[in-house]
């Protein structure tokens, strides 16, 4: 059954990617950069799909 | 993030430097720092005219030689077959440091000038052989033209000598007048001969017919080869003429006339035999000048073949000394004239380079007197550096073109790294491009190499440049487009379809029913094709630009703290931050959170109508606190959407008035402690660092305190109630329009979509069903067109289109919540960018 449970669960799981991304990038001279594009790129992909799963849970209308 | 490193989050940390150089280091020294390519130095002598500086006079030396190495660099490419020069990254290079620099770059100013007077000669003589040989091969077609004439006048003449045979004229008369004929195949009329313009040869006929009133003779043909001028490359025309008269005075008017018209004349003989002599002599002088002609060509090529050689070298010497000698224009004199005072900006973390860099500089020159190096205190603002690698260098950029952050404020540019290729993704979302434009991109990175030593044109330039900002443009449309399960139009079903369609009904259309599934990843395939696909891709989209609209802008504004907190500016995050904040989110966020919230609600067990979130947006700014019980969204609506309301027409008062009524507070503290005017925060001391244990000089003094002066605003305070006005009102109006402005996210993926669509079916869908093999050639004639098509006007234009929008909202919706961009770019001596500017 299409629920919001999954919405959650992949939530808890990118935030879980976005610390291991800040805590295990190795220091040099490249480390914010990397750790920044690492966690936005977590972050705005999880958006995206989390929006595009959320408008399709409970739809209005139906495909015809 | 630590000392350790630089990162990209702000902008480095400067020091003044004051370098003391001795004289006879310094050329040595600025060189060395200029190969270093991290000094931006400071000018010392603002007032001085550029003619009376100290260096004047090398600087016309190496001006001299820059016009020689161009002069050489034009002669080279003006030659037909090509001259190749040496790459710089091949030739030997030529030393301009250490104790025999200044004997190299005179023997070089010699060399130059030899090189430069010996082609001049050249092209001089090949000028003066060229223009001989087109006067030869004038006379040579006038002698032809004219022999055509003479021959075709020797069998009228036999007619006329007929008719002369008179038998009233006397014998004897008849006898001299034979021998006459006999001895001169010719009339007795006098002849002129030369060539003229073909465009003026009418004009030339008519005016002589008119001076002369008609006592002339004239014919005229036209020679068929163009001349081509060799200086200009310009074809002209010419014709033959030859004009007989009777008279002296006739033939000196005719003369003058053709003088006047610009034609030229030449002797030609009445004589065949003495004609055929002059041809024939006119040949051999041609052939003799062609040799002479060939052979000086060979000779100016070897010698410019010779110059290609080193014309890359030269050139970069001359560069680099003339840069040099500007920087060293820069500097200051000390009393004794013994030292150079030097200032620059220097990134803090480069210290220990420049100093190597200096004592690197003495001991190649041979001297034991190390330049000093100083830290100065100032208050003026350093200038902005970030140190980008050739990855991030793109995307600092872009960012940069909007304007240069002021010193040590938060980086746009290391966010963009993500957000611009995400955003630029959701309007171009779709596989099959983004596999283009990823591999594309790919290619150019594996020949990076190679291409960035040649020079490319300005568009394949500008793409190169960007290679790694369309290899993640790329990367994240592959996502967008998994998520719009699109690809070249077509959708993909990987997964179970969350839909189940029956059987068409009774007007042909099929409904679908939900049948529990969640398509897990992406658009589900069957609203692929759909009739009312549209409806539900529209609020999909709409409602997403707005979710990851509200997010940037939040996102945006939080990067406002870090400034705050580093600047020292605690009045800014009460004043301003906070009541910024709660405006956004008390409108925008909550409708951000009824956009999810509509969504995560299962309608069909709830007895209302699902609300629309637009007119109850509206609702809530135009009429609060009423909200139709049948139309609510959720219980205790009508409540908190007041309570938000308020919130909202709280904070801007608040945004309008903090802020001000502080400064003010504080301007009337120190006035009320007897302050007058200027800063109290004048450094008048100065920490030196000295690297070196040597003694400071005096000149140091003089000119520390000029440099103390600072540019201090006014704290003027209508002028502080103005700008916080200005900024509330933009800040609330940009709110809205920016929140709308948003909405091009849904615009531009749904063009994208449509222009794909429409280009899949009118090409290759119509042509699928043919067979044989004739089908199988035009169904290849038409993927073939579909592909260019796809790649010119889906990937280049439309990629082009969205570049430009996301770029757009980084600058104007993003940047404006956080961004001051005030600052001045860090432009260091160097001289590898040297070779950039050109």
């Amino acid at each position: 059954m299409a629920s919001v449970i999954p919405v959650i669960f992949i939530l808890v799981v990118v935030l879980g990617l976005m610390a291991c991304g800040f805590l295990f990038v190795p220091k040099g001279p490249n480390q914010t950069t990397i750790r920044t594009a690492i966690m936005l790129t977590f972050a705005s992909c999880y958006l995206m799909w989390m929006v595009t799963y959320m408008a399709q849970l409970h739809p209005l209308i139906s495909s015809s | 993030m630590g000392d350790d490193y630089p990162t990209l989050f702000r902008s480095e940390q400067m020091s003044l430097m004051q370098f003391l150089i001795p004289t006879e280091v310094a050329h040595d020294t600025v060189a060395e720092l200029g190969e270093l390519g991290n000094v931006q130095f400071k000018d010392l002598n603002p007032a001085v005219n550029p003619f009376q500086r100290s260096f004047v006079g090398e600087i016309r030396r190496t001006e001299e030689m820059t016009r020689r190495v161009r002069f050489f660099e034009s002669q080279i490419q003006k030659e037909k077959d090509v001259v190749p020069i040496r790459p710089l990254y091949d030739s030997a290079p030529l030393l301009t440091v250490g104790p025999s620099a200044a004997h190299n770059i005179d023997e070089l100013d010699v060399t130059l000038a030899e090189h430069e007077k010996r082609l001049v000669q050249m092209n001089d003589s090949y000028k003066t052989l060229s223009e001989r040989t087109r006067e030869l091969v004038e006379a040579r077609h006038v002698l032809r033209e004219t022999a055509v004439f003479f021959e075709k006048a020797e069998t009228q003449h036999t007619d006329i000598r007929t008719s002369f045979d008179d038998s009233s004229a006397p014998l004897l008369q008849h006898d001299d007048r034979e021998q006459q004929y006999s001895s001169t195949v010719q009339f007795d009329l006098e002849f002129i001969a030369g060539t003229i313009d073909r465009t003026r040869i009418s004009t030339f006929e008519r005016v002589l017919w008119r001076v002369l009133r008609g006592n002339l003779y004239m014919n005229h043909t036209d020679i068929t080869e163009p001349f081509v001028d060799p200086a200009t490359g310009t074809e002209t025309r010419k014709n033959v003429f030859i004009i007989f008269a009777h008279g002296d005075a006739l033939l000196a008017k005719i003369r003058k006339v053709a003088e006047s018209m610009g034609a030229t004349l030449y002797p030609i003989d009445a004589n065949a035999d003495k004609r055929s002599d002059s041809l024939r002599e006119v040949t051999a002088r041609l052939e003799d000048l062609e040799t002479v002609l060939y052979n000086t060509g060979l000779n100016r090529r070897s010698k410019l073949l010779k110059i290609g050689e080193n014309l890359a070298r030269w050139q970069d010497v001359v560069r680099k000394e003339k840069a040099i000698y500007e920087t060293m224009n820069l500097f200051n004199f000390d009393v004794r004239r013994k030292t150079l005072v030097a200032e620059g900006w220097v990134p803090t973390r480069d210290l220990t380079m420049i100093q190597l860099a200096l004592r690197h500089a003495t001991e190649a020159s041979g001297t034991s007197v190390v330049p000093i190096l100083h830290e100065l205190r100032t208050s003026k603002t350093p200038p902005t550096f970030t140190r980008t690698n050739k990855f991030t260098e793109g995307f600092q950029t872009i960012m940069d073109a909007y304007g240069i952050a002021t010193y040590q404020e938060v980086n746009p540019g290391l966010f963009a790294i993500v957000t611009f290729p995400f955003l630029f993704a959701v309007m171009f979302g779709d596989i099959g491009h983004g596999l283009i434009i990823f591999f594309a991109a790919l290619y150019m990175i594996y020949q990076e190499k190679k291409w960035a030593r040649q020079e490319l044109d300005e568009i394949l330039g500008q793409f190169f440049y960007g290679r790694y900002i369309i290899l993640l443009m790329g990367t994240f449309s592959v996502y967008t487009g998994l998520m719009y399960n699109d690809i070249f139009s077509k959708s993909l079903h990987i997964w179970h379809s969350g839909w189940d369609f029956l059987e068409p009904g009774s007007n042909g259309v099929s409904y679908a029913v939900s049948n529990g599934h969640m398509y897990p990843f992406g658009v589900d395939p069957a609203w692929h094709g759909a009739d009312n696909g549209l409806v539900f891709t529209n609020s999909y989209k709409m409602k997403m630009s707005i979710v990851l609209g509200v997010i940037h802008m939040t996102f945006a504004l939080c990067l406002q703290l870090p400034n705050h907190i580093k600047f020292k500016r605690p009045l800014d995050i009460y004043a301003n931050f906070i009541p910024q904040m709660i405006f956004l989110q008390s409108i925008f966020g909550y409708l951000v959170v009824c956009i999810l919230y509509k969504w995560s609600i299962d309608w069909s067990t709830r007895d209302t109508e699902p609300p629309s979130l637009l007119n109850m947006l509206i609702a809530m700014l135009l009429s609060p606190g009423k909200v139709d019980a049948n139309a609510q969204l959720y219980p205790g609506q009508s409540f908190i959407q007041v309570v938000l309301l308020l919130l909202a027409v709280v904070c801007v008062p608040w945004m309008l008035c903090m802020k001000p009524y502080f400064q003010w507070k504080e301007i009337q503290m120190i006035q009320g402690q007897g302050y007058v005017g200027l800063s109290h925060h004048n450094g008048g001391h100065r920490e030196s660092t000295d690297e070196v244990l040597e003694g400071e000089e005096e000149g140091n003094g003089r000119v520390i305190v000029e440099e103390m002066e600072e540019e201090h605003e006014q704290h003027d305070f209508s002028e502080v109630v103005i700008h916080q006005i200005i900024h509330t009102i933009e800040f609330c109006l940009g709110c809205i329009s920016h929140t709308a402005s948003y909405l091009r996210l849904w615009a531009l993926s749904l063009a994208h979509a449509q222009l794909s669509e429409v280009l899949w079916s009118m090409t290759i869908e119509k042509f699928l069903g043919m067979s044989g093999i004739f089908g199988t050639i035009i169904l290849a004639i038409v993927v073939v067109f579909w592909f260019s098509a796809t790649v010119f006007i889906l990937c280049i234009m439309e990629g082009l289109s969205a570049f430009l929008h996301a770029l757009r909202l980084h600058w104007v919706e993003a940047n404006s919540k956080h961004y001051q961009g005030e600052g001045y770019l860090f432009t260091p001596l160097s001289f590898a960018k040297l070779d950039e500017k050109e």
